[in-house]
């Protein structure tokens, strides 16, 4: 044991352990059923004008992006945040308050925002579309977070910071700059004094105003679904595993690399659009640099595993870090791919997009978040895992899903993609549109049943999770490795 | 100089911000000073259209539709010219989209017409057989938000300085009034019940008769002025 | 056509594949890694919550394949897309004026099936979504091509005349750009314009009292057969050229919806074609 004295305290991060199953459940629940909407089109009735397509589509992205994976990101921070630089929460009062109203005010903010876009309060901006008095309460909530890891390494022990925590700290300053500047918008009530006084007007317009959202949206997929969840598996790995980390200087170099080149690909957001074309060549061009330092830190995770076979074989925890690093990889090839100006022209606007996307959120943010909360698991609550079959099982089931997701999209974006081209031998428009849709039917059905494979999994790592809180054996001490599980 | 900076969190949050913080600028902050200027002919929204493009904005078409036309042949055969920057100058927010689960409507105003979008919004099956786009119902019953909409378009006005009430074109009249809010809504209602007859739906007709404009007929406004 | 000489999908195709076989390649590699290899470094002195870190080197593929890309950049950047010389436009300039080459004087002189193809692959992208896949005009909601004239069409030309039905700033020219210019309302009313219209709508047969009205009133101006003597007035009897051309031209807003313009959206050649394709319909 590192220093007996120190008892750290879990409360805040249980309570987003919690708020990462509910939303997570919640949010991937919608995902399946808008999957299923695409494949057969009656199910958007079911709640009436409630559950067409469109209204759920931004109620799934929001709530994976903004309730899992953000609770997922406090849930790890306020759990690795103490135990890296060796501080208590216990130990201050004032951080401890901090830490719980981030919560309360975080948790009704959320509720609150989702049901404004469910009675259709919307900016239609993508990850930023809610209305003005919602972004007051993002910047608080963030703020508050803000406060808590900045007053938590001013009370440090720990002189150096680890490398999760570069990657908090650039999470948290990231997304303050960006979520800042996309969202400025004037709430016309203010200014004529009629109307709706929620309703706002965005403060860019045309093509500037798409440059915002894209720099701003490119980067959000940065700093929320790959810089924080960097620093989770630089954390859960080598602690799970007991392996040092590979290279530091591996980590330097990838994480410097990552801060710069990562913001100046958004424009491969906007490739042949009416943006100039300079600032189009320049998304493409940092977009394939990218693939490095991105690569770079998921290397570093397979290295830090050379060796251990027996380890991947043995603990599923340690597989769903290991196939996380791998379905990185996949992902941070695959966009800079797919920014390549030719191969853009194709793929933008089609299925092979969203295909992209769940390689990445599914298979990086998705087990990393699942991994992270079941190592936590044993911490709380000084209980074993209760069980490591349910996990296994859980593990192939959602990797099954997966791939499913993933390929039944490729097939259905390069297909819909060279159909829109395609010409008959006049010359003309071979396919009407609505046969580049029907067309699609089998691969939508084949996700959906993919994304239901995955929703099952996150019911059995709930179960799991509950049952190790509750029902599971005891262990007398907190364990300094790998984490303890019943068969 | 890293572990220096690893050691000093401050300085090390200054150093990330400064990295992050500079491609922003280089490459947001020079096309500003040109991107917004509207090519010759574009108009502010009326305020029915500007009702209706907020309905499309409420009920998230954004999601499955885009607003933009690439320089393709396939795509300008298909929807008509290569969108232009100058073209949006008056969006806010701009909805180009992401996702083209449906077809571009950059300029559907060309090719589709008011009876053809009430049919298919009332159930699109009805017309494209196998389409997977949900029906709009609500919008047939619902009434658009006239005062919102003048709100946008009174605040754009004044904080944009967006072209109303003025002549645009130079042939000396006024292009796109806007006046005060019974003038607009009059106008707007004048321009509603030529639609409301032309979708041949006689509750739609007697709404705009009783001087409330369904939802649906701001939307096709909106939908009839994309070309 | 092809799709494997569109060099976009060719590219993109190449990328599918470049996306598997490298991640799946080189995690392989790191994976035999995994499972053959020794972990081994010397470790810093910090420790962080149990958990050390290995002053080993990057790896040196990462490396050159790090410095590789930002070559590759720089090509992109002055070769590939140069940075004073590419524009998207010239490129779709360019994709035009290739596609113009090769199909304009392929089709320059076509023949009647020729027409027919084209003319059909046309119909189903561009006038399909309103006139149905069948062309039969989706349960009344669009013209039903297989036919001519409805009876209630004919009947409300009669009662409005046809200019009213069309676009009135068209000053003195019918909605269509018809030699005759635009038809007067009232020509003729009650039972003899439901004769005549039922006599029209039923292909210029039966109805005698119709025939009888149809060539007092209507033949001066769409002649004794009603086929418009040449283009003066619309053919009333069967789709014909000049009508298709017409309607695509100026659209048309009648008693059963509005039929949107196609000016400019159509090339000569495809005119025709659609043309052809709509009058195979009624032919059979
Ligand atoms: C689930 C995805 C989806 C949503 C949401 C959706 N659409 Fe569609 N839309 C489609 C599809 C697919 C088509 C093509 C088939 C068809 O015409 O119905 C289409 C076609 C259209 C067309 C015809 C365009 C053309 O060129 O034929 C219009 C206009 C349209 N949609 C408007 C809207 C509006 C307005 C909304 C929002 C209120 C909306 N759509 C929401 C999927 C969607
Ligand atoms: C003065 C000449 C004239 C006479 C007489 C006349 N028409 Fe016409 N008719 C026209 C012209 C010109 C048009 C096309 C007008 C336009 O461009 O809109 C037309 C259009 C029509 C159309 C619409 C065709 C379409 O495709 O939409 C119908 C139907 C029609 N006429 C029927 C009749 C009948 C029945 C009579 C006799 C009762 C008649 N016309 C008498 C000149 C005439
Ligand atoms: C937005 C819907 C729409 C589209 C797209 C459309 N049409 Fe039509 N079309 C109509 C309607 C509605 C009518 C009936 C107008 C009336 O007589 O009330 C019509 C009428 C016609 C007529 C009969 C004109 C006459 O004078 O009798 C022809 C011919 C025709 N369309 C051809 C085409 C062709 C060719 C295309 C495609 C290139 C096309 N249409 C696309 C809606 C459409
Ligand atoms: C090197 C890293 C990456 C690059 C260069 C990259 C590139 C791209 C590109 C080119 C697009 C498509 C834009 C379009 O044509 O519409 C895209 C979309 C997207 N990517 Fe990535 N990607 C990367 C990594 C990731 C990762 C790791 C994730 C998630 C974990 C992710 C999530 C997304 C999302 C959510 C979108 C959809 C954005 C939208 O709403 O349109 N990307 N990315
Ligand atoms: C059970 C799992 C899931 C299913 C079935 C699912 C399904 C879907 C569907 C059907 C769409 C719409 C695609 C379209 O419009 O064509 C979508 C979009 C999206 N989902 Fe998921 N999803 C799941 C999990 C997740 C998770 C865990 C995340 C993030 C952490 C996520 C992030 C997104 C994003 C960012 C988009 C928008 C992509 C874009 O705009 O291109 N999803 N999802
Ligand atoms: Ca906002
Ligand atoms: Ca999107
Ligand atoms: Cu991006």
């Amino acid at each position: 044991m590192q220093s007996p004295a120190i008892e750290y305290d879990y409360t805040v991060a249980k309570w987003f352990s919690y708020l990462a199953i509910l939303f997570g459940i919640l949010g991937m629940g919608v995902g399946v059923l808008i999957a299923f909407q695409l494949a057969f089109p009656d199910l958007n009735y079911i709640f009436g004008q409630y559950s067409l397509f469109s209204r759920l589509r931004p109620i799934h992205t929001n709530t994976v992006a903004f309730g899992f994976t953000l609770s997922g990101i406090f849930a790890t921070w306020y759990y690795v945040g103490q135990r890296v630089l060796k501080v208590s929460m216990k130990e201050s009062k004032f951080l401890m308050t901090v830490g719980k109203l981030h919560f309360w005010l975080y948790f009704i903010g959320a509720l609150l925002a989702v049901a404004s876009l469910l009675v259709r309060y919307t900016t239609s901006k993508e990850y930023a579309q809610f209305e003005w008095p919602f972004d007051i309460v993002v910047v608080i909530v963030w703020v508050l977070w803000g406060i808590s890891i900045f007053g938590l390494i001013g009370i440090r022990r720990e002189k150096s910071l680890y490398i999760s925590l570069w990657y908090y700290i650039a999470t948290f300053l990231g997304v303050a700059m960006l979520y800042l500047f996309n969202n400025m918008e004037v709430p016309t009530y203010l200014i004529t004094g009629m109307g709706d006084p929620l309703h706002s007007v965005s403060m860019y317009s045309g093509s500037n105003d798409a440059l915002v959202q894209w720099w701003y949206g490119h980067n959000a997929v940065a700093f929320v679904f790959t810089v924080p969840i960097i620093a989770m598996i630089y954390y859960y790995l080598p602690k799970e595993s007991g392996q040092p980390v590979y290279s530091y200087k591996l980590s330097l170099l990838s994480f410097w690399g990552l801060m710069f080149v990562y913001l100046w690909a958004g424009g491969h957001h906007l490739i042949y659009s009416t943006v100039p074309d300079w600032m189009q060549t320049m998304g493409s061009i940092f977009s394939i640099i990218l693939i490095l330092p991105s690569w770079g830190s998921a290397l570093n995770m397979l290295l830090t595993m050379k060796g251990e076979w027996g380890q991947l074989k043995e603990n599923p925890l340690i597989k769903f870090m290991v196939l996380a690093s791998t379905f990185y990889m996949l992902s941070t090839l695959e966009g800079p791919i797919q920014s390549i100006k030719s191969v853009n022209a194709l793929a933008h606007f089609t299925d092979w997009i969203p295909g992209h996307v769940h390689d990445g959120t599914l298979g990086w943010v998705g087990f990393m978040i699942i991994a992270a909360l079941m190592h936590m698991a044993p911490r709380f609550y000084k209980r074993e895992i209760y069980s490591k079959k349910l996990l296994e099982a859980q593990f192939w089931l959602q990797t099954t899903g997966i791939v499913l997701y993933f390929s039944s999209m490729w097939i259905a974006g390069i297909t819909q993609g060279m159909m829109w081209r395609a010409v008959d031998q006049y010359g003309n428009l071979a396919y009407s549109f609505i046969d580049t849709v029907t067309v699609l039917h089998p691969y939508y059905t084949l996700r959906a049943i993919g994304g239901l494979f995955y929703l099952v999994g996150l019911f059995m790592w709930a179960y799991n999770f509950f049952k190790t809180m509750t029902a599971s054996r005891a262990i007398e001490r907190e364990p300094q490795f790998a984490s303890p599980m019943a068969a | 100089m890293f572990g220096w900076l690893e050691r000093n969190p401050f300085f090390f949050a200054v150093g990330v911000f400064i990295v992050i913080a500079f491609a922003g600028l280089i490459e947001i902050v020079p096309d500003f000073a040109q991107a917004s200027r509207p090519v010759a002919g574009t108009k502010p929204y009326s305020l029915l259209r500007l009702a209706g493009r907020q309905v499309y904005i409420k009920d998230s078409c954004n999601a499955c539709h885009s607003q933009l036309i690439r320089p393709f042949k396939s795509e300008t055969d298909r929807y008509g010219n290569y969108s232009l920057s100058g073209e949006y100058a008056y969006d806010r927010p701009f909805l180009w989209g992401s996702k083209r689960t449906g077809p571009d409507l950059h300029r559907v105003g060309n090719y589709r017409t008011s009876d053809w979008h009430a049919n298919h919004m009332w159930d699109p099956t009805s017309v494209v057989p196998g389409s997977i786009m949900p029906a709009y119902k609500h919008m047939f019953t619902n009434v658009a938000d006239l005062e919102t909409a003048y709100a946008e378009a009174l605040t754009v006005k004044k904080v944009f300085n967006v072209p109303y009430d003025k002549d645009i074109d130079g042939d000396g009249k006024v292009d796109v009034p806007l006046g005060s809010f019974e003038q607009a809504k009059k106008q707007a209602l004048a321009e509603a019940l030529k639609i409301a007859k032309e979708t041949k739906r006689e509750d739609l007709v007697k709404m705009v008769e009783s001087g409330k404009i369904p939802e649906i007929v701001a939307l096709i406004a909106y939908l009839n002025g994309l070309k | 056509m092809n799709w494997l000489s569109d060099n976009v999908n060719q590219l993109a195709l190449l990328g599918a594949a470049a996306i598997l076989v490298l991640t799946i390649g080189v995690s392989a590699k790191y994976f035999k890694q995994i499972k053959e290899g020794k972990s081994e470094g010397v470790l810093k002195d910090e420790n962080w919550d149990g958990i050390g870190e290995y002053k080993n080197n990057s790896p040196i593929g990462w490396s050159l394949a790090f410095i590789g890309t930002i070559i590759w950049g720089v090509w992109y950047w002055f070769v590939g897309y140069p940075l004073n010389a590419f524009s998207q436009i010239g490129q779709y300039n360019e994709e035009v004026a290739a596609h113009t080459k090769m199909f304009e004087k392929k089709w320059a002189n076509p023949t009647k099936e020729d027409l027919l193809g084209m003319g059909e692959g046309v119909y189903l992208v561009q006038c399909s979504p309103c006139h149905g896949i069948d062309a039969t005009g989706i349960e009344g909601k669009a013209q039903d091509l297989t036919k001519r004239l409805l009876k209630e069409s004919v009947l409300a030309v009669i009662e409005k005349g046809s200019a009213a039905l069309g676009d009135k700033k068209m000053d003195g020219v019918g909605k269509f750009g018809y030699q005759m210019g635009e038809m007067p309302p009232g020509l003729v009313s009650g039972d003899d314009a439901k004769a005549v219209a039922e006599y029209v709508a039923n292909g210029f047969k039966g109805n005698q009292k119709g025939a009888e009205v149809f060539a007092n009133a209507c033949a001066s101006c769409h002649g004794p057969d009603g086929k418009g003597m040449n283009g003066m007035a619309p053919n009333l009897k069967e789709y014909d050229d000049t009508i298709i051309k017409h309607v695509l031209e100026h659209g048309k807003q009648g008693v059963i919806g509005t039929m949107p313009s196609f000016k400019g959206r159509l090339t000569a050649v495809q005119e025709k074609a659609v043309a052809t394709y709509i009058r195979s319909l009624s032919e059979k």
